[in-house]
Formats: C-alpha cells, sequence, structure tokens
C-alpha cells in the first residue's frame, strides 16, 4: 500500500488504515472499537503506552484525539472507546466489524507507570473517564506483581451509564488484591451497590495516602471534587494524578491550539500530576 | 568566503542565472503592494521596498497545504503524500523575517520533525537584503535583530550604492556565490565600512522598544485586568496572526467533494477565532475576546520564550500597520510596563 520512502518524508502527520475486529456497545451513545493496522509491523512498532492516545480519523469527515483505552500487554489489537458528540463520532458510530478508520500516533505522555512500580494504586474514574486509566488499570494487572493492592473506585449517573461492565463487574474484581468500588449518583431497582457521587464516596472509603498514587479522570466537577478530597485524606500533589483535555488538530506540538501556558497538551499531556497542574495558567 | 560585490547592473543576471536551476522566490510589485512570488526571472523584481505586506513565510508554511490524497474506493485507501518542493532560492528577505525562520525551525524542528515543512527548509537558500531605510513601524531591534544582519540568511546583500556587498553566510550560501562566481567580484575591503554607514539610517529610524522585564511581569499578569480592557476595540478579524512572520497554527481539514477521492489539507488558523479552541463536546478555555487576546500576546512574549528560549515576535511591525484598530504587540509591550 505505501511506499515506505514516501511515508518517512511525510510522517508524522500520515495516517496508518486500520480494520475494526470487533465493537462493543457500552452505553446507548458509547462503543469500543477493537482494530487492527492493515500494514504488517505497524502495531508492534506502534510503541504505545499507556495513557497515550491516538487520531482517529475516517478520511473525508475528520480527525479526533482519542485516547486508547486498552494496555499495551494485550497484543495484537489497539481499542478506543468513543463518545458520540459530533460529526466524526456519529460517523465513526455507524461503523461495523470490517470497516475501516485512519489512525496515528501514539501522541502524548503517559501514566507513569515505571514510578507507580511497588506502590499502591488507587484509580478513581467517572463516566467515560474509566476509558483512558483502562490502559493502566490493566497494566498493572497484567504485571500484577510489580504493583500493590489496587483499588478502583468508578461511578456514574446510572448504571446504563457504566462502561466496562465486563471489566468492572467480572474481570477486575476476580484479580488477587484489586478491589472495585462502583457507585451511581440515585437508586435504582435491582441495584444493591453504593449509592452516591463518587467523591463523597472516595472519603467514605477512607484510602489510606501512604505508598499511593491516585489516578483520577472523568468530568471536570468530579475531578475538581476528587482532588479535594485527595487533598484532604493527605495525598501530596505529586502523588495525584490526572488528565486534561483541550481541542486538538496535529497532535504534534505544531498546531498551536493546545496550548495551556508553554504546555503543549498533545504532547506534554495529557497525563499531569496535581504539582504540575498547580503551575500552569488557569486556562483549561 | 571573503565578502563579494555586485555590480547593481549584475542583479538581474544574478536571478537569471539563479532561476535557471531552482525556483526563484523574490519581491515582486502586485497591484501597488510588494509580495514574494515565484518568478521565472530577475524581471520585475524589486529590491529596494521596505517590507512586504505578508511575510515569505508562506514558502515554508503555506497559508493552505495539500499533505496527502486518498482514495476509498481502494480496498486499502490509497494514502498518497504529496511530493516535495524543488530546490529553491528565496531571495531579497529582510533580516526580521529571516530570523522569524529560525523562530518557525524551533517549532516545525523539534520533537515530531514536521516534514512538510522541514523538506521546503532544507531545499531553500535564503538570500537577504539589509535594510537601508525602514518603515515607522520597524522595531526589529527590540529584540537583537539588526537591519545589518541576517541571522538565519545564506548569504546577505547590502546595498551600497552602485553596487551590493555580498556577505557569504553558511555552506549553503558559499555553494550558490560559487555557482554564480563570475557575476562577482572581490570586496575591495571598503564593504564593512560602507555597510554600517548603509544601514545607520534604518536603525537610527527605527521604533525603540525596550523589552527589559517585560517577560518577568507577563509571568505574573495572566488575571491582570488589562486584558479585558485591551481586547474590548478587536474585531477578532485575525488579520494579525495571518501577517504575522512567527505566526504557525493551522487547522487539518478533510475534503473530498462527496466523492471517494479526496485530500487533506492543512490551513492557517487563528488563535483570534472563538473556533479554534472550542472542543466537539462543548469545552471551550477561552469563550471571550479577553482569553483570545491574552494568549496571542502570552504566547509571543511569555510561552514561546519559556519553551523554546527567544520571544515569539521579530518586530517587524506587520501587526502595527495592519490592525483595524491599533490592537498591536509594541503598545502591548509599553503598556505591560507601565501597568505591570
Ligand atoms: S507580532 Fe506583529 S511585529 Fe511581531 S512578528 Fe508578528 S506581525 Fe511582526
Ligand atoms: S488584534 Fe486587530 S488584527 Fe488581530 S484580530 Fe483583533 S482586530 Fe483583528
Ligand atoms: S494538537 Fe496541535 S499543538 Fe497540540
Amino acid at each position: 500500500m505505501c511506499d515506505c520512502k514516501t511515508r518517512e518524508v511525510a510522517s508524522p502527520l500520515l495516517p496508518h488504515i486500520a480494520t475494526i475486529n470487533k465493537v462493543i456497545d457500552e452505553t446507548s451513545n458509547i462503543k469500543t472499537f477493537q482494530v487492527a493496522f492493515d500494514e504488517p509491523g505497524v502495531l508492534e512498532n506502534f510503541g504505545n503506552m499507556p495513557g497515550q492516545c491516538c487520531m482517529l480519523s475516517i478520511l473525508g469527515v475528520g480527525e479526533s484525539m482519542i485516547s486508547i483505552t486498552s494496555s499495551p500487554t494485550r497484543k495484537g489489537m489497539l481499542e478506543f472507546s468513543i463518545v458520540k458528540v459530533g460529526r466524526l463520532t456519529d460517523a465513526i458510530h455507524e461503523l461495523g466489524e470490517g470497516d475501516k478508520m485512519a489512525i496515528r500516533g501514539p501522541y502524548g505522555n503517559n501514566f507513569p507507570y515505571e514510578m507507580m512500580k511497588g506502590k499502591n494504586l488507587l484509580i478513581i474514574a467517572g463516566g467515560i473517564g474509566l476509558a483512558p486509566v483502562r490502559s493502566l488499570i490493566d497494566y498493572a494487572l497484567d504485571n500484577r506483581d510489580d504493583y500493590g493492592r489496587v483499588d478502583i473506585v468508578y461511578g456514574a449517573r446510572s448504571t446504563d451509564l457504566l462502561c466496562f461492565k465486563y471489566d468492572v463487574f467480572d474481570k477486575w474484581p476476580k484479580v488477587k488484591d484489586t478491589h472495585v468500588h462502583v457507585t451511581i449518583d440515585r437508586e435504582e431497582e435491582n441495584w444493591n451497590g453504593h449509592v452516591g457521587f463518587v467523591p463523597s464516596y472516595v472519603e467514605e472509603l477512607a484510602f489510606s495516602a501512604e505508598n499511593t498514587i491516585a489516578v483520577t479522570c472523568g468530568p471536570p466537577i468530579m475531578i475538581k471534587f476528587v482532588l479535594q478530597a485527595l487533598e484532604k485524606m493527605g495525598f501530596k500533589d505529586e502523588d495525584i494524578i490526572t488528565t486534561l483535555e483541550m481541542n486538538m488538530r496535529c497532535g504534534i506540538g505544531k498546531c498551536g491550539r493546545c496550548n495551556i501556558g508553554e504546555k503543549y497538551i498533545c504532547v506534554d499531556g495529557p497525563v499531569f500530576n496535581l504539582s504540575q497542574i498547580k503551575k500552569l495558567p488557569p486556562e483549561f | 568566503m571573503a565578502d563579494k560585490s555586485l555590480k547593481k547592473d549584475q542583479v538581474k543576471n544574478l536571478l537569471n542565472k539563479i532561476a535557471q536551476s531552482n525556483q526563484l522566490i523574490a519581491p515582486i510589485l502586485s497591484d501597488g503592494i510588494t509580495l514574494f512570488k515565484p518568478v521565472q526571472s530577475g524581471e520585475g523584481v524589486v529590491l529596494d521596498y521596505q517590507n512586504a505586506v505578508v511575510p515569505p513565510k508562506d514558502f515554508f508554511f503555506p497559508q493552505s497545504e495539500k499533505m496527502f490524497s486518498y482514495d476509498m474506493s481502494d480496498p486499502s485507501w490509497a494514502i498518497k503524500p504529496e511530493e516535495g518542493v524543488p530546490n529553491r532560492v528565496l531571495f531579497g528577505a529582510r533580516p526580521c523575517d529571516v530570523k522569524s525562520i529560525l523562530l518557525l525551525d524551533k517549532v516545525f524542528d523539534a520533537e515530531f520533525r514536521d516534514d512538510f515543512y522541514i523538506d521546503k527548509r532544507n531545499k531553500t537558500t535564503i538570500v537577504a537584503i539589509s535594510c537601508n531605510d525602514c518603515r515607522h513601524t520597524c522595531f526589529c531591534g527590540a529584540f537583537g535583530i539588526s537591519p545589518g544582519k541576517a541571522e538565519g540568511a545564506d548569504l546577505l546583500l547590502t546595498d551600497l550604492g552602485d553596487r551590493y556587498l555580498v556577505e557569504v553566510l553558511t555552506d549553503k550560501g558559499e555553494t550558490l556565490a560559487a555557482n554564480c562566481s563570475d557575476l562577482f567580484s572581490n570586496d575591495d575591503g571598503s564593504g564593512a565600512a560602507a555597510k554600517e554607514k548603509a544601514t545607520a539610517p534604518a536603525l537610527e529610524k527605527q521604533m525603540k522598544i525596550d523589552l527589559e522585564g517585560v517577560k518577568a511581569k507577563l509571568d505574573n499578569m495572566f488575571d491582570h485586568p488589562m486584558w479585558a480592557a485591551e481586547s474590548l476595540r478587536c474585531i477578532g478579524c485575525g488579520t494579525c496572526t495571518f501577517v504575522c512572520p512567527t505566526c504557525h497554527c493551522f487547522d487539518i481539514v478533510d475534503f473530498n467533494n462527496q466523492s471517494s477521492v479526496g485530500y487533506r489539507y492543512r490551513c492557517a488558523d487563528s488563535c483570534q477565532f472563538a473556533n479554534f479552541t472550542r472542543a466537539a463536546g462543548g469545552h471551550q478555555p477561552r469563550p471571550s475576546k479577553m482569553e483570545r487576546t491574552r494568549q496571542r500576546f502570552m504566547h509571543k512574549l511569555r510561552y514561546f520564550v519559556d519553551r523554546y528560549g527567544d520571544f515569539g515576535c521579530v518586530g517587524c511591525g506587520r501587526c502595527l500597520e495592519k490592525c483595524p484598530v491599533n490592537l498591536d504587540i509594541a503598545q502591548i509591550i509599553n503598556k505591560v510596563k507601565e501597568v505591570g
């Protein structure tokens, strides 16, 4: 398909073509797409790390930055969970098995999975916010002995808005020393689990900050209160990690669109710890 | 290579010679304004202009540029990158515009190398020309640029009345000079002093802007009320960013005209437009003119310095001349010093 010499000249803004192998309906407006590149060798050399993103596109429609939700330990595919929010994501939701996408990446920094080794992980996510951290969770669980206790607090407004139910209820709780705490905002018939907002549930669970790294991802309002809760529980700014989002085009720090102060979120982010975030101009 | 001298009546021959084996890009008068254009010969090239209305940035980072074409009816979606450019000579660029290309290098030739830009950069030899006169809006001196120096150029010409002094600054410049050596003679040693005299008026005439302390003040001025006050008169036209030689923001757009064959291109975009940062989900970190005005000046005078170690402005004065409401960077610098 591609003359490798020309590709080298025009990378890294040229996409690779990938085929969808599997589509999972997560909620009424979120689907997970499992894809593999058509060209042999591309996936093997992709080198993605937990927390990184890709530019996904349907040629002729547009491109959008989407986090890779699968862990690099799961070979032979990449997974992306996509919320229907506009023209491109509407079009992607129409795609099925065997259809194609154009993908370039991986972009951005990653969760500090090396620095986290030997520590406990406290993952706090809301709604689709579980997608980016899922790459980290599966990475840690696939290298289980490298990490301490893993706690996952996950919430959504209602049960039909919970994503990755197969992981949250089936797979993750079965892994040793891994504890999943699910909550929904309001009472629901047939729900015996916790009811309440994520930040207050986190406080209720009273996690120890000792030797623990907290990672949180979700709607801005949830993140705001989770950060307050974590600070109250004694977590140091350096041990609180989250992701920032900005509108993006290039993914490589050129198009000038995603800056917060002198940082480009596409290159220097999306992963930041709280101490780094506090140094940024408050423009996000 | 020692300094050369070029007789005035040989300039056209030099341009013609360059055009034989390169794409020649030079300033010409077009509908009464000076613009850089590809030309076939030395005919119509103007070298005594003050500064082109739009910078020659376009030849490295075009206003709009095809990146690749594709054919979705082909089972593999056949993505075909655009071909590179031929060898080119950019002739007659002013020192500020040449410096701006070094600033663009910091953006496009770093971390992820932008091959569309780098291909054009590598294949272009830059022949700069010193300024003997300048516009009332020029203030390159504020950024350590000088009418008689052209950091980033391969050859530098200075108008000495009956001849040009030709300084060879790089290997690329040396190659070009060697190819045209029959048109040059050796400078008799008087060139350097004559150049200083020739460029002195431009140095004298330009606006004196002092940047001392401005960056440090801006470090603490994110929440300053001056941004709201200054932004009031901006009409959001984006002219300032389109004429600026250091602005590098772009959009990426797909075009397919309702068929399976199409192409993806990138085109200049502006931080002065509301859509620039608005995300599909509705997230909008810069909802009003205040944030957008602040971004433009903070980017050039603070963020660019923090990221790349240099100011993102070369004092070319274009935004001073072209902004319909006089919201320009020189005023902002002075304002920051006053209120910061
Ligand atoms: S900000 Fe204005 S003066 Fe500075 S380089 Fe850009 S157009 Fe020229
Ligand atoms: S600052 Fe001036 S040139 Fe720039 S967008 Fe505003 S009105 Fe237009
Ligand atoms: S997306 Fe272009 S600079 Fe970040």
